[in-house]
């Protein structure tokens, strides 16, 4: 991959979700799509106001459960019929309504590891460096107490002057650019 | 309808006026199947000589699925008044009407408790050794009738009968009243009203547990005498919520077509609870699915049978599509964030949950009597198990509706009243 150089993006930064959000909204609304909300915790008003759409966290994690089904019924099935039939109390070989229990288990299991793993793959993790960092501000306050908004480089309406001006009308406490 | 003194500047909290609509929507429906449960009855009756005895055991169907609705709805405003949050002070009005219906319930009860003996074998029986002797019953039947004697008695199951009814009513009357006083309160005192309600509801929904059992007990798990589990009391307990949890989910958007509900219900709200929804499926077939497991491992004579009653004869089909309706249909449909969040595919859900728990209760109350148990066959008198629940079911209704008509939708004085009045929130 070419070393990417010249600017990420222009960091603003705010002291509560509110100003965020109203900066966020106003942003999309006015036609900017590649921009991100960070903030310390979850804020769904957040992801509403950029546009949330929809990801494959739910798919992966349906098939996921389905595999961790089917797997361990086959598996159950394969061990009690064929690999080492024994008789319980006369029962069929194929007695599926002990099969359910261990087999709803993995269905869990399945769906939450890749929920988990599915989630933290679709979000491009782990990475070993992204831009943003070289902020100070983003360094010390992204995962306390502030909240960021950033207007990448890589839209079409980006603008230094005029998306620094842009950011400037919702008065944060501060705007910097931000360098591969 | 008096809010208190400050109501001039709260908006109108009033039922809808199409509540009314639905009253009478609920007593056309109940004259309409009360006809034809009456030609069903006469039918079977004349022709196929059952003796109006499937009209009995229908309308103790109905009555069990109204009961249900009743105590579950008190049972789950104690539980919303206990975890406090938004989703339960937009539901807490409609519960408080399902829980208003009690008198008519008893009311209901009446019927069951003169016909007993037409119903159950241990009121028939009065003496289980000459009956034994005589070949009427079996010798476990005997062993059974004589040993459960001091709880299944007709005069012991009035006692206890009336016992939980009287609880029951005290409870409703306590919570109802404070109800009433709360939204008249001219002080905020929230934290007073929070803190009495909690306490009350601590002890109801204990003692709810307890006198819930006793009477699934002598209603509904006696039918069959000789069987018992352990666990029936608590699959009756979660499939009560089961059914008053949908019912509400159902009316409470139903009401949102109109304000005040419709600013009141907002899509976060009803999210929370179409997943309150969703644990209430996995906790009922996860009760239910341990009780077949554990009897199913077992595998013992006096336990077995109930389940074999269940199942063979064609009644394999019924228990099939009782697991379909409960659990994998309400399942999956709650499992997709935009059906919880749509209100009419929410509701669609609930009324499939709701049907499901009438399956059920059918499934669990026919099986019991011999002419049916493992020989699910066509007859008039099936039908009257759909017939005779739906007359039942919608008296109830239309007693519910009056009940909800009688007080303003959202009660006052609660912590998150002001938020959730709000057209517009941003709870950043």
């Amino acid at each position: 991959m070419p070393v990417q150089e010249g600017i990420y993006g222009l960091l603003a930064e705010f002291n509560t979700p509110e100003e965020l959000v109203v900066a966020a909204k106003a942003a999309h609304d006015s036609g900017w799509r590649r921009l991100d909300c960070y903030t310390p915790y979850c804020l769904e008003e957040a992801a509403e106001a950029i546009g949330f759409h929809r990801n494959f966290v739910p798919l992966v994690c349906l098939v996921g459960g389905l595999m961790g089904l089917t797997a361990m019924f086959l598996m159950e099935t394969w061990v009690a019929v064929f690999a080492y039939p024994l008789n319980v109390a006369g029962r069929p070989l194929f007695s599926w309504p002990a099969f359910v229990v261990p087999a709803y288990e993995w269905t869990i299991l399945w769906a939450g590891l890749s929920a988990g793993f599915g989630m933290l793959a679709l979000c491009g993790l782990p990475s070993l460096y992204h831009p943003l960092f070289n902020a100070p501000n983003f360094r010390d306050g992204a995962t306390t107490d502030k909240f960021f908004l950033c207007l990448e480089a890589s839209d079409p309406k980006f603008s230094i002057l005029e998306s620094r001006a842009f950011l400037e009308n919702f008065q944060p406490t501060s705007v910097v650019e931000v360098e591969y | 309808m008096a809010h208190g003194p400050y109501s001039n500047s709260l908006p109108d909290l009033k039922t809808p006026a199409f509540v009314n609509d639905w009253r009478r929507g609920a007593l056309i429906t109940a004259a309409i199947f009360a006809v034809a449960s009456a030609v069903l009855a006469y039918l079977a009756a004349s022709l196929q000589h059952d003796g109006f005895q499937h009209l009995l055991r229908s309308y103790l169907m109905g009555f069990v699925l109204c009961w249900s609705f009743a105590l579950g709805g008190q049972a789950l405003l104690m539980l919303q008044y206990l975890t406090g949050g938004k989703w339960g002070l937009v539901v807490r009005r409609p519960l408080e009407a399902m829980a208003r219906t009690l008198p008519l319930v008893a009311l209901l009860f009446l019927p069951i408790g003169f016909c007993m003996k037409r119903l159950y074998l241990w009121a028939r029986i009065s003496d289980p050794a000459a009956a034994f002797k005589a070949h009427l019953i079996t010798h476990d039947e005997a062993h059974a009738i004589a040993w459960k004697r001091p709880m299944l008695g007709i005069g012991s199951v009035w006692i206890q009968t009336i016992i939980c009814f009287a609880i029951w009513f005290t409870f409703l009357y306590f919570m109802d009243r404070w109800s009433v006083q709360r939204d008249a309160d001219p002080e905020p005192h929230v934290h007073f009203w929070q803190t009495r309600f909690e306490n009350i509801s601590g002890f109801g929904l204990v003692i709810y547990s307890i006198t819930m059992t006793v009477v699934a007990i002598d209603w509904v798990m006696s039918l069959d005498v000789t069987w018992y589990s352990s666990m029936y009391g608590f699959l009756f307990l979660v499939g009560q919520g089961y059914a008053a949890f949908a019912l509400v989910i159902y009316t409470t958007l139903k009401l949102s077509k109109a304000e005040p509900l419709k600013t009141v219900l907002r899509v976060t709200e009803q999210h929370d609870l179409g997943k309150l929804a969703f644990a209430f499926v996995m906790l009922n077939i996860y009760i239910a699915y341990s009780q077949f497991l554990i009897i199913w491992s077992g595998n013992l004579p006096d336990e077995i049978p109930w389940y074999l009653d269940r199942i063979r004869g064609g009644w394999g089909v019924i228990a099939t599509l009782d697991f379909v309706f409960h659990w994998l249909v309400p399942f999956t449909l709650l499992l997709s964030r935009d059906i919880k969040r749509n209100k009419r595919r929410l509701m669609l859900v609930c009324g499939i949950m709701i049907f499901a728990r009438c399956w059920d209760t059918f499934w669990l109350i026919a099986p019991n009597f011999p002419d049916a148990a493992r020989n699910l066959h066509l007859s008039f008198g099936l039908f009257e198990y759909v017939t005779v629940p739906i007359t039942v079911g919608a008296i109830w209704m239309w007693y519910y509706f009056t009940q909800l008509q009688k007080r303003p939708i959202v009660q006052t004085n609660d912590p998150h009243f002001d938020e959730i009045m709000e057209a517009q929130h941003a709870h950043a």
